[in-house]
């Protein structure tokens, strides 16, 4: 009994422990700007559904006014970091609210210093 | 040599008391050189049908009529004899006329004659025993086997189709080479079915394995756990190459599996019409009015979304339903 659970066990761990080659630890957001952001993020996709479906019911030409009316209140007292508008792609190594290229979500600083260096696949500098 | 054979004739007549008709086979066939006179004895004395000692006995055989050097003759004799005996103890005696018959063979022989007349008795011995156990019906009767089987003819024909349907270059719409279609394996030629026929008594039922009953196991110790993870954590190599560092990407999610699967980690058991038929989620609503309308519309957006699950669409409707009862006194002063 003892081994099987210690089997079991093991072979948790093992998918769990990564190769010892060693990558960034990263324990610390950049900075406060960045913790917000992502408290701003977790709440929007908490509350994706709700605010979709009372949208639903506001941009609505059928339903009588007073309920679109109600549910503009209801929408109103949701918590303002749960709307997607508040996001800010920031850059995720820098935190820089701007100049950040979508694709690599990072700003253009850090991504011309990794491309210098042949960190990015598939980048190269342009010449024609 | 045959003054000298009678001679040895006239000893042995006069050494035995009683001349059985084993004993004077035996006699008879000292008229023969020792290596065919022994293979007389073993080929009249032998009972068993087995068919592991039938070819041993071929084999030697066959390497005693090329061997023309008389001396190698006796010597694989004394050898096969080795091969044949067996060492174990018999209960059952044997007739005094065999192990009579049995020493007159080894006084004939070259060899260690109390060996050779040792390996003989045992042989005998082995001999009784099959004799018993086919009485019995025990041993295996080699003839049920082969009964049921067939001879399989391949002709050259048939045979280059084969060769030709591993070698297959033919590539399907993917790419993917065609498999030459797997005969299932009931359609054979000789058209026989697997539970017709007699039983063989070949295996033997393995005993069911006792099922280790479902013990309560209580969550693992923190110290199981770090134990565990000191052991991952140590023979846990790095990779060697490029393929194990893949590997072990794919294994921690980093890596996809190729070739990619567009449907991975989605399991959606649902089939069509329950993602498109959603009419009947409606029931709990009125059927008149701007609310029927509205759901109606609400219901055919979630028809055409193919990013929802089934489940997820009921919540949908049924997230509606929740808050249309919970604005229903608003809506009747309406």
């Amino acid at each position: 009994m003892a081994a099987s659970v210690l089997g079991w066990a093991l072979r948790a761990a093992r998918q769990v422990v990564s190769s010892p080659c060693t990558r960034q630890a990263r324990s610390y957001y950049v900075d406060w700007r960045m913790l917000r952001d992502v408290k701003r993020r977790k709440l929007a996709y908490e509350y994706a559904d709700e605010r979709l479906r009372i949208n639903a019911i506001r941009k609505n030409t059928i339903l009588p006014k007073e309920l679109q009316e109600v549910a503009d209140k209801e929408i109103a007292d949701l918590p303002r970091d749960s709307c997607p508008v508040r996001i800010r792609n920031r850059c995720v190594l820098t935190s820089r609210p701007r100049g950040v290229k979508r694709r690599w979500r990072l700003s253009r600083i850090v991504f011309r210093h990794f491309a210098d260096h042949a960190q990015m696949s598939g980048i190269q500098r342009a010449m024609w | 040599t045959s003054s000298v054979l009678s001679t040895k004739k006239d000893e042995s007549t006069a050494s035995k008391d009683s001349t059985t008709e084993v004993a004077s086979k035996s006699q008879e066939s000292t008229a023969e050189t020792p290596k065919q006179k022994l293979l007389d004895i073993i080929g009249n004395m032998k009972v068993e049908v087995s068919y592991r000692k039938k070819l041993q006995q071929l084999k030697t055989r066959e390497i005693k009529k090329q061997a023309t050097n008389k001396l190698e003759g006796p010597d694989s004799k004394g050898s096969m004899l080795q091969k044949t005996t067996e060492d174990t103890q018999r209960g059952k005696p044997l007739s005094p006329e065999l192990v009579e018959a049995a020493s007159a063979v080894a006084s004939f022989l070259p060899l260690n004659k109390k060996q050779t007349e040792s390996e003989l008795i045992a042989q005998l011995r082995r001999h009784e025993e099959t004799t018993d156990k086919q009485k019995k019906g025990g041993t295996i009767n080699i003839r049920n086997v082969i009964s049921e089987m067939a001879v399989k003819r391949q002709s050259p024909a048939q045979r280059g189709v084969r060769i030709s349907n591993r070698i297959s270059l033919e590539l399907d719409e993917d790419g993917q080479r065609i498999k030459p279609e797997r005969l299932s394996p009931q359609s054979f030629d000789s058209k026989r079915s697997l539970k017709v026929g007699r039983r063989l008594n070949i295996f033997t039922k393995a005993s069911t394995g006792t099922e280790n009953a479902l013990k309560t196991v209580s969550s693992p110790t923190i110290w199981d756990l770090e134990f565990a993870k000191e052991i991952a954590a140590i023979t846990a190599q790095p990779p060697r190459n490029g393929f194990e560092e893949m590997i072990q990407w794919t294994k921690e999610g980093i890596l996809w599996e190729f070739p990619i699967d567009n449907e991975a980690g989605m399991e959606d058991d649902a089939e069509f019409h329950e993602h498109i038929f959603l009419e009947k989620h409606l029931e709990d609503f009125p059927k008149q009015g701007p609310i029927r309308h509205f759901m109606e519309l609400v219901i055919c957006g979630l028809s055409k979304n193919p990013y929802l699950s089934v489940k997820q669409k009921i919540e949908h409707i049924e997230w509606f339903q929740k808050y249309f009862e919970e604005k229903k006194e608003l809506l009747q002063e309406i």
